[in-house]
């Protein structure tokens, strides 16, 4: 073959592969084409979305939380700024150093510098520790404005809550604190630092009104996190004000008139409202400490010690309510028809039920006696008669229907039920059968029976009124509808003989409670003294000889004016022998000062309404 | 007179006279004037591979944020110097670069050997040789010397040895041993790209195609045995291609915000410097290697595949004037230069849109970095040089063996 026809063939054939080759390049071009068409048109909605994700970082704006006053719009709980400075010894490169150079614009004490040292080489060094959180604007701005040379320094601008009340309102208001692993999963604000959620009291019962809206800033950022610009900022909404019923100068009197107890509680109702206007607990504590936060020891001190500050008596100390639960015995064999105005016991001072032998607290006995004269006189012989009459279950549905052995859903957490028992609950929580005679006790607030302070207050506003009274801490808002309480389900005339024994109590020669009458002229109170008993050894009656543990609780309850009731109040003074001497002057100091301050009558604060914007951004200085 | 009349005329018919040189024999080649050369250049694919630059200009302006400094203002002059180079390579005789064929190859192969003795390293690899001030990467040399070696050894063999097994040890030697030499650099991405060339040259030279079903067999037996003896950031970026999502903050995350970054540019794009993927750094080596991802990103589907034809236009205008080539050294050299920029632009391409492995090459003409900008006209001044003198043949006393 010719030279020439080689270099034909090969030309040829050059050029059919050089076509080939550009076909499959065009080919691979396409399937470039193909790709991309796939990412940017079919799949663009999905990586649009990832795209957002990256670039948008959304930081929670932490609402300021609402406020809380008294009746009368006295701030009980209200917010302060504290700006602090802190170092992370994980970002100083020296300690020494840098606390020596932020001593040129704050002053550190000696005592805090050492506290600063010992804590840095004692704990992880990414916890922050604080060095000053009472700093003034001035010197926060100098720190804030020297911090990039101040490695490890730190500022933030934490909103603290300041209780106004003091331990006075303590128990009512409740304190706030971190949020714990359940509350931190209940919404995301609360984990942003320095955020706080009610730990007890109305501060926790009310926490979603008090917390108020998160606000939003939706920042665009890079890859690295840094903020370039914000996109969005949608301002958080302080939590709502918060109106309560209490008047503070009546609690802070009956906080100070049970400052010499030991343990006491006493609680004092509006009973058209059920507004609780009053609720004192002893001893009590002081919620600024624990939101300062309490040294180590100091908070075991306090929750360890033996008459338990943090418990709220009032709602959660259960007592056998003792003669204070006639009323509902007296009622229960009214409504029964086991009794009537006329029906007469006679007292020996005993009575026998089965093989057992009941004693009347007056060993004498108090003779013919009518429902009228068995509680002026409180006479236990005739309340036996009448619970064995109509049995347990009917006693305890008198006791349910007048507010005991149960909570009320008012917005106050860790209420305690107290106990009404029937024969059902005894089994279901003992594993033992109803006996008799555990009846007969129960006539007279004794044996299984067990009541709250509040519950004692409820209980006598309803029989004050005949109304289904039920307790409320805080004012309703303008736009809310409260309705009035509905009429008992027991007869007038059945809750009239009672209201008249329990006025005959304080007002008529040989009744219990002599020394409750109130001083001011036209005035009555009627009421109702209760002794119970806390172990066996006390049944001498002498209280005198005991220890202080043995002694009985005296309690008592009331409501005045008898003719008109504004007020019911109900004592307990744990272990202070009987109820009419260590509890009648307790309820009757409080009621003077209610009758003469007369706080119902009063307009009260109205809580600003609806939401308010929290002013401005919040981001905190310190960061970012 | 006359014979300038006759290069005039030739010149004017010379569309018609290409299908008759196809067939015609060898002819006097004559030599060329300047004049002659300039009017024979191929203008368009200047403009071409210049619109290219100003796209690479203009996503570099944006990579800044906005600004000349640091990228876009050097790219533009390094092009200028790069065209330079161009004309210089393109305007040359040919006999030249057929002369120097063989030594340049030798000298690159020469310095790939010293790159493990004398070379620097850099970030694990080692590939780049000090001469004196400047620090210089022997695989761009050769990129551009296999593809005139392997040419000039074509031109030399007697078309009727093209089928003789013999005649395939010594270019499979050419391609091999620089194969080998930057694998053990290691670089895998250049082995490819030398390996995809010397094969694309090969199969255009006219091997049979036995060699290539016989050689592609190899290559997917020899898989096991190459995963094997891949260096861990090796394995790594292979697996990181196969399942990105695997570790997105650890080695899939460059995929994956390449891959956001394309999808979120969608039919139109987010606008000229609006890349929310780009300007906010979420994609890396954006200046460079993920250029095309921030070009789509910013320009969207309709920029992309406008940019895509750019790079095929280019491509088709290198096969077309490797066509009209009458002597197999140039032919060979265009389509040689045209392999190795396709690889170039498929596997970047291909690379950030998650088709293929994260392997470190550039967009070619558009990312920035000088040293591929030099290589890359050094080839289209070889490519030009071949249109130039597209009607050149060579005297079988002009081919010796060496």
């Amino acid at each position: 073959m010719a030279e020439s026809e080689h270099h034909k063939r090969q030309k040829r054939r050059f050029t059919r592969r050089v076509l080939m080759l550009g076909a499959s390049q065009v080919g691979l071009f396409g399937l470039l084409g193909w790709r991309l068409r796939q990412l940017q048109v079919l799949e663009a909605p999905k990586y649009t979305l990832l795209a957002e994700e990256n670039r948008i970082n959304i930081q929670l704006l932490a609402p300021s939380r609402g406020l809380i006053f008294d009746r009368f719009g006295k701030p009980m709980a209200t917010n302060t700024d504290s700006m602090r400075v802190f170092i992370v010894p994980e970002l100083s490169t020296n300690i020494r150093d840098s606390l020596d150079r932020l001593g040129r614009v704050i002053s550190i004490p000696g005592k805090v510098r050492a506290r600063v040292l010992r804590l840095a080489s004692r704990q992880s060094p990414y916890i922050p520790i604080v060095v000053d959180d009472t700093l003034s604007w001035r010197k926060f701005a100098q720190v804030n404005v020297l911090a990039p040379g101040l490695p490890g320094v730190q500022t933030d601008i934490l909103s603290v809550r300041k209780y106004h009340g003091g331990s006075d309102m303590a128990h009512i208001v409740g304190y706030v604190g971190a949020a714990n692993k359940v509350e931190v999963n209940e919404h995301p604000v609360t984990r942003l630092p320095g955020f706080r959620v009610g730990k007890s009291g109305v501060e926790r019962g009310f926490e979603l009104k008090l917390r108020g809206k998160a606000g939003v800033i939706k920042l665009e950022v890079d890859a690295r996190g840094h903020a370039i610009r914000k996109l969005e900022t949608l301002d958080s909404q302080q939590g709502r004000e918060l109106v309560l019923t209490i008047d503070q100068e009546i609690q802070r009197k009956a906080m100070e008139r049970l400052k010499d107890e030991r343990r006491a509680a006493v609680v004092a109702l509006d009973v058209r409202t059920g507004e609780i206007i009053a609720m004192a607990s002893t001893p009590s504590y002081d919620p600024n400490a624990i939101i300062e936060g309490l040294k180590e020891g100091a908070w075991d001190n306090m929750a360890n010690a033996e008459d338990d500050p943090f418990t709220n008596k009032a709602i959660r100390g259960q007592y056998p309510p003792g003669s204070t639960f006639k009323m509902v015995t007296a009622l229960a064999g009214l409504e029964d028809d086991a009794i009537d105005l006329k029906s007469k016991f006679r007292c020996y001072g005993g009575y026998s039920y089965s093989n057992a032998y009941f004693g009347c607290w007056r060993r004498g006995g108090h003779g013919a006696v009518d429902v009228r004269k068995a509680i002026k006189q409180s006479c236990d012989v005739f309340f036996y008669n009448v619970a064995e009459r109509i049995g347990i279950t009917k006693l305890s549905a008198m006791g349910h229907k007048l507010g005991l052995g149960q909570t009320y859903e008012f917005g106050l957490p860790l209420q305690k039920p107290g106990v009404m028992p029937t024969p059902g609950w005894k089994r279901a929580t003992l594993g033992k059968p109803w006996y008799g005679g555990e009846t007969i006790i129960a006539g007279i607030g004794q044996g299984f029976v067990l009541t709250t302070p509040l519950q004692l207050a409820v209980m006598t506003a309803r029989i004050a009124t005949g109304r289904e009274v039920i307790p409320r801490i805080v004012r309703p808002y303008p736009d809310e509808k409260i309705e009035e309480p509905k009429p008992l389900d027991i007869k007038p005339e059945h809750l009239a003989i009672v209201r008249e024994g329990m006025w005959a109590v304080v007002n008529e020669g040989g009744g219990t409670a002599g020394r409750a009458r109130i001083p001011i002229a036209g005035v009555e109170m009627a009421g109702k003294t209760g002794t119970s008993q806390v172990n066996t050894a006390s049944s001498g009656r002498s209280s005198s000889g005991l220890k202080w543990e043995q002694r009985d609780h005296g309690l008592f309850v009331g409501f005045a004016p008898a003719d008109n009731p504004r007020y019911a109040v109900a004592a307990i003074v744990e272990h202070g022998g009987s109820g009419s001497r260590a509890a009648s002057p307790v309820v009757r100091d409080v009621m003077t000062a209610l009758i003469e301050r007369d706080p119902v009558s009063k307009p009260t604060y109205v809580a600003r309404d609806g939401y308010r914007q929290t002013a401005g951004d919040k981001r905190r200085p310190g960061e970012g | 007179m006359l014979r300038a009349m006759d290069t005039v005329r030739r010149l004017a018919t010379s569309a018609v006279r290409v299908k008759a040189d196809m067939f015609s024999g060898p002819l006097e080649t004559p030599r060329l004037s300047f004049g002659e050369k300039l009017l024979a250049f191929n203008w368009v694919f200047i403009v071409l591979i210049t619109s290219l630059v100003c796209v690479g200009a203009a996503a570099l302006y944006s990579v800044a944020g906005g600004s000349l400094d640091p990228w876009a203002e050097t790219h533009v002059i390094r092009y200028c110097l790069g065209l330079g180079l161009l004309f210089l390579v393109a305007l040359t005789d040919i006999k030249l670069w057929m002369r120097l064929a063989y030594p340049v190859y030798l000298a690159a192969l020469l310095m790939l050997i010293a790159v493990p003795i004398l070379g620097v390293d850099s970030g694990g690899a080692q590939r780049w040789l000090q001469l004196g001030s400047i620090t210089f990467q022997p695989a761009e040399l050769m990129k551009v010397a296999l593809v005139l070696a392997l040419a000039r050894y074509y031109e030399w063999l007697p078309p009727k040895h093209m089928s003789n097994p013999l005649a395939l040890i010594a270019p499979t030697a050419m391609i091999g041993i620089p194969v080998v030499l930057v694998v053990l650099q290691p670089d895998l991405g250049t082995a490819v790209l030398f390996a995809a060339v010397g094969g694309g040259l090969l199969f255009l030279a006219g091997a049979s195609w036995i060699y290539f079903v016989f050689g592609i067999a190899g290559i997917l037996g020899a898989i096991p045995f190459i995963w094997h003896s891949l260096y861990d950031y090796q394995k790594v970026r292979v697996m990181t291609f196969i399942d990105p999502g695997k570790d997105p903050l650890g080695a899939g995350y460059h995929i994956l915000q390449s891959k956001i970054a394309l999808g979120s540019g969608g039919v139109t794009g987010k606008g000229y410097m609006q890349g929310t993927q780009s300007q906010l750094n979420f994609l890396p080596e954006k200046h460079t290697d993920f250029i095309f991802t921030m070009f789509a990103e910013e320009m969207g589907f309709v920029g992309s595949l406008s940019l895509l034809s750019v790079y095929l236009l280019v491509l088709l205008a290198i096969v077309y004037m490797a066509l009209r080539c009458h002597s197999q050294f140039a032919r060979l050299v265009s389509a040689g230069v045209g392999i190795t920029m396709f690889v170039y632009v498929f596997i970047n391409v291909a690379m950030v849109m998650g088709l293929v492995p994260v392997v470190g090459v550039p967009l070619p003409l558009v990312s920035y970095g000088g040293t591929s900008m030099i290589t890359l006209m050094f080839g289209f001044g070889l490519v030009l040089n071949a249109h130039v003198h597209r009607k050149t043949k060579f005297r079988p006393y002009e081919v010796g063996i060496i």
